[in-house]
């Protein structure tokens, strides 16, 4: 195979059996998340406890990673979410993918439970499950360097920290020390299996079909990379913290739990504040030509961060304007294992209920101190810590305040209130894995015009785009590529890397298919689960509540409108069931 | 046959042809020599008509370029187009000499607003005459300008013997238009060129604009513009109607950009226009 190594490592931590399989389905589902997605949509029993033996970990690459095609240094972890009971693909920079694939595996499948915690070591061919109770409670930083040590200097390592263990609904799985698989709580099932980490090196190389093609392919993409204003310029010159003074001004910055659209501290926690006073370098995954990743400094310590996501997180959602202090929450998330959004996201949520009083303990917006004590607390599972830990949904609805938790389907938001721009509201909504913002990222065409620029305040046309940009994504995540890259490639240049890779012929159409394909199938495991219309939902106050101030003051969304014709447009039906004809379409009628 | 409106786009073009229509753009004062070579390099990849740019590249570009199809295009009193008809002329004959097939000349705005009409046409006419029968684009820089004094304009061009009309230099107060394309196009006939140059930064903007009457577009932005395009081959959704305040010169209006005359005149506009019920915006 090209492209493809053509096989998977089946892990049994219960048996501690490990078996090599070969690769099936690459052609339909390509790799990465559309792999792990099938894969579980055929193993899993439905209803199964995501914290139980019955859930699997699926750690997956794509055939063009480790290849030098632009941002292809990814993989993605993809399991049942104890989060949010969904399907769920997480996905991470770095540089362990390529080299799991550089160790000949295109994924590798971690069932069942251990009774002791253990480490998987894999060296090219050689895997070993060894004991890892000398790591177990150490944070991701120290276990990444005791690993390191303990089997190759050149071993890459993906761990769960200290929330992991504790099955902290919010954790993440670390790799390369700064990089997270953060979404979805992925660490706690990491955790529960007791699985402190994968530890790879790999030495051999991937196969790629046709050299000349991709040689041809890639000097084309590197023309229009290094063309485009958003990977040439803003992204390495500020990280995603470019973001910050866009958003706002578009008055779409959500401050204080989305009850605002903007922060008017933003200038003093944005990427230029960042980089006049804690950058002290730049940091590129692996294969990746715009480098948006940012190594900081702070009076207390060297990390990576914050990018967008984690600085809005902890910044304007907490309503704190000190930089140090978020950044060291960020720091502190990145060593103990949680995901930085739904941390922040649900502290701020708890500083709401604060405020409303409906709690007793005080938690105020704009307290810097207490958010990094709450970080750990978290982490931690201590005092109230340990409700925050299951995330905001469930912490609302324990307190009476369901409506105050900012949420899709149990996943915190991210960094971009839906007011402000109709067809995003749509795609945090119909999001198969949550609230999330990269499912299909409309902030491009709505806000930054890529490919081009749309009226973001009209619902009309939105579902159309959304499901285009959805299908696309299924795809990108799954051959895998960083999705910035979509800022410059369409998926002409995707196509042709499939091609030249894999040696199979692909063309836009294609991918968008398999992308349609894959996007349905996430959607069928959903239903299994019991999601439906309901689910596919946003938290009343957008839908109800108009944004009192800034460039989006006086919208709401105008979900149902929207959802009605995104349904006809996927051929679902009135309920959001994919009908037979769909399926049959797809390939994905039994 | 009904008028175009300001929203409509010409969906029909390729990107080959979209491609030829353009003039690959690069007028930043701080561009290093590798960005004018990869901007000749990018040209010719792409088959774009030309690349435009200022007088100081155009030699650099002609060694580029040598023996392509690929035209230069070169600016000329850019971009405040307030030097003298002598240095103009001087400075078009010193970039033909160097190179350039194409000049895009700014006119003497003041002279045009004060109604100064025979030093305007006597300023486009030595540039015409010094070019030796080359292509000439008159940039009017429109949103320094009236309606009327758009159409004053053109017919100067025109009178002057220009080839092109063109709306901006993408350093004054608005980009291009549909309404002001459509505006020019109304007053040179079908026989003169409009070149729509400023703030096109997509497919969406640019067929647009080509729909509104242009032949040639001046950017920077081509190749996100010509990648975006494959984007419509899944979706008819990038054109859907928006609102008409989002592309009306009004909206652009600026006091701090304009003459006080020039933004009041645009913004009086708002009360008569049939579109009224759509101006309540406070957003970008």
């Amino acid at each position: 195979m090209y492209g493809w190594i053509g096989e998977i490592l089946r892990v049994d931590l219960t048996s501690g059996k490990v078996s090599i399989e070969e690769l099936k389905f690459a052609k339909k589902f390509i790799g990465g998340r559309g792999l792990g997605v099938k894969i579980l949509y055929d193993e899993l029993e439905p209803k199964i406890d995501p914290l139980s033996t019955e859930n699997k970990l699926i750690f997956a690459t794509g055939p063009v990673t480790g290849t030098r095609a632009p941002t292809s240094g990814r993989y993605c972890v993809v399991s049942k979410s104890p989060l949010t009971g969904t399907i769920f693909d997480s996905h991470s920079g770095g540089f362990w993918g390529p080299e799991l694939k550089f160790a000949g595996y295109d994924g590798i499948i971690i069932e069942g439970r251990m009774k002791k915690p253990v480490y998987i070591w894999i060296a090219d061919k050689q895997v070993e499950i060894r004991d890892a109770s000398d790591i177990w409670g150490l944070d991701t930083h120290k276990t990444t360097e005791k690993l390191v040590k303990e089997t190759d200097p050149k071993a890459k390592v993906a761990c769960i920290g200290p929330a992991g263990e504790r099955q902290v609904l919010i954790s993440a799985i670390i790799n390369d020390k700064h990089r997270a698989a953060g979404r979805g709580g992925l660490g706690a099932v990491m955790g529960y299996k007791r699985l402190k980490a994968i530890v790879v090196r790999g030495t051999g190389k991937v196969d790629i079909a046709n050299e000349e093609e991709f040689d041809e392919i890639y000097d084309e993409s590197m023309v229009v990379i290094r063309k485009h204003p958003i990977t040439d310029k803003s992204l390495p010159t500020l990280g995603t913290a470019v973001l910050v003074n866009i958003v706002n001004e578009y008055g779409m910055y959500p401050t204080r739990n989305f009850q605002e659209g903007v922060f008017e501290d933003a200038e003093g926690v944005s990427g230029e504040k960042i980089t006049e006073t804690i950058l002290v370098g730049r940091r590129a995954c692996y294969a990746c030509p715009i480098g948006c990743g940012r190594i900081t400094k702070t009076s207390k310590k060297e990390g990576e961060g914050p990018e967008y996501e984690t600085l809005w997180a902890f910044s304007a959602q907490c309503g704190v304007n000190n930089l140090e202090a978020v950044t060291h929450a960020n720091y502190l998330c990145n060593e103990l294992g949680l995901d930085t959004i739904s941390t922040g996201n649900t502290i701020g949520c708890a500083m709401e209920m604060s405020q409303k009083g409906f709690l007793k303990e005080k938690i105020e917006f704009g307290d810097a101190e207490k958010l990094v004590e709450l970080v750990e607390k978290i982490a931690f599972k201590e005092g109230v810590g340990k409700e925050l830990s299951e995330g905001s949904k469930r912490f609302a609805e324990k307190h009476g305040c369901p409506e105050l938790a900012m949420q899709v389907k149990g996943l915190e938001l991210p960094a971009y209130d839906p007011r402000g721009a109709q067809g995003h509201a749509l795609a945090y909504a119909t999001s198969n894995r949550g609230g999330c913002h990269l499912r299909a990222y409309l902030i491009g065409p709505e806000l930054l015009g890529t490919p081009a620029l749309v009226d973001r305040t009209k619902p009309e046309g939105k579902a159309d785009l959304v499901r285009n940009f959805q299908n696309l994504f299924s795809v990108i995540e799954s051959m895998i590529l960083c999705v910035f890259s979509s800022f410059a490639l369409s998926p002409y240049h995707y196509a042709k890397f499939m091609t030249a890779v894999t040696g199979l012929e692909y063309t836009g159409k294609d991918l968008m298919t398999i992308g349609e394909r894959i996007w349905n199938l996430e959607r069928l495991f959903n239903i299994r689960e019991g999601f439906g219309r309901s689910d596919d939902s946003l938290p009343p106050r957008f839908l109800k509540t108009p944004l009192p101030e800034g460039g989006s003051r006086e919208r709401t969304v105008f979900l149902e409108k929207m959802l009605e014709e995104y349904y006809s447009l996927r051929g679902w039906d009135d309920r959001g069931i994919p009908l037979k004809s769909k399926l049959e379409e797809l390939g994905l009628s039994r | 046959m009904s008028e175009v409106t300001d929203l409509e786009f010409d969906t029909s073009i390729t990107r080959e042809e979209l491609a030829k229509m353009i003039d690959h753009t690069q007028l930043n004062p701080s561009a290093e020599y590798k960005k004018i070579e990869r901007l000749c390099e990018e040209a010719l990849k792409y088959g774009f008509y030309s690349v435009c740019v200022n007088p100081c590249h155009v030699s650099r570009c002609a060694k580029l370029l040598k023996d392509s199809d690929v035209k230069i295009s070169c600016v000329v009193g850019f971009p405040l187009g307030a030097t003298t008809p002598e240095v103009k002329a001087f400075e078009t004959r010193n970039a033909i000499e160097n190179g350039a097939h194409e000049i895009d000349m700014v006119i003497y705005i003041g002279a045009l607003r004060s109604g100064d009409y025979e030093l305007v046409k006597r300023d486009i006419e030595g540039v015409v005459e010094a070019t030796q029968g080359r292509v000439v684009k008159v940039i009017i820089e429109s949103g320094f300008l009236k309606d009327e004094e758009i159409v004053k304009a053109c017919e100067l061009a025109k009178e002057a013997g220009a080839d092109f009309v063109k709306t901006s230099t993408g350093f004054g107060p608005m980009g291009a238009l549909p309404s002001h394309v459509k505006l020019m196009r109304k007053t040179v006939g079908k026989d003169m060129g409009i070149k729509a140059a400023g703030g096109i930064r997509d497919f969406r903007s640019a067929l647009r604009l080509v729909k509104a009457g242009a032949n040639r577009l001046g950017t920077s932005a081509s190749i996100p513009i010509i990648e975006g395009m494959e984007w419509m081959k899944f979706s008819d959704s990038w054109f859907i109607e928006e609102i008409p305040c989002k592309i009306c010169p009004s909206r652009f209006a600026s006091l701090s950009k304009q003459p006080s005359k020039v933004f009041r005149y645009y913004k009086e506009k708002c009360k008569t226009c049939p579109d009224k019920e759509y101006n309540r915006f406070y957003e970008k």
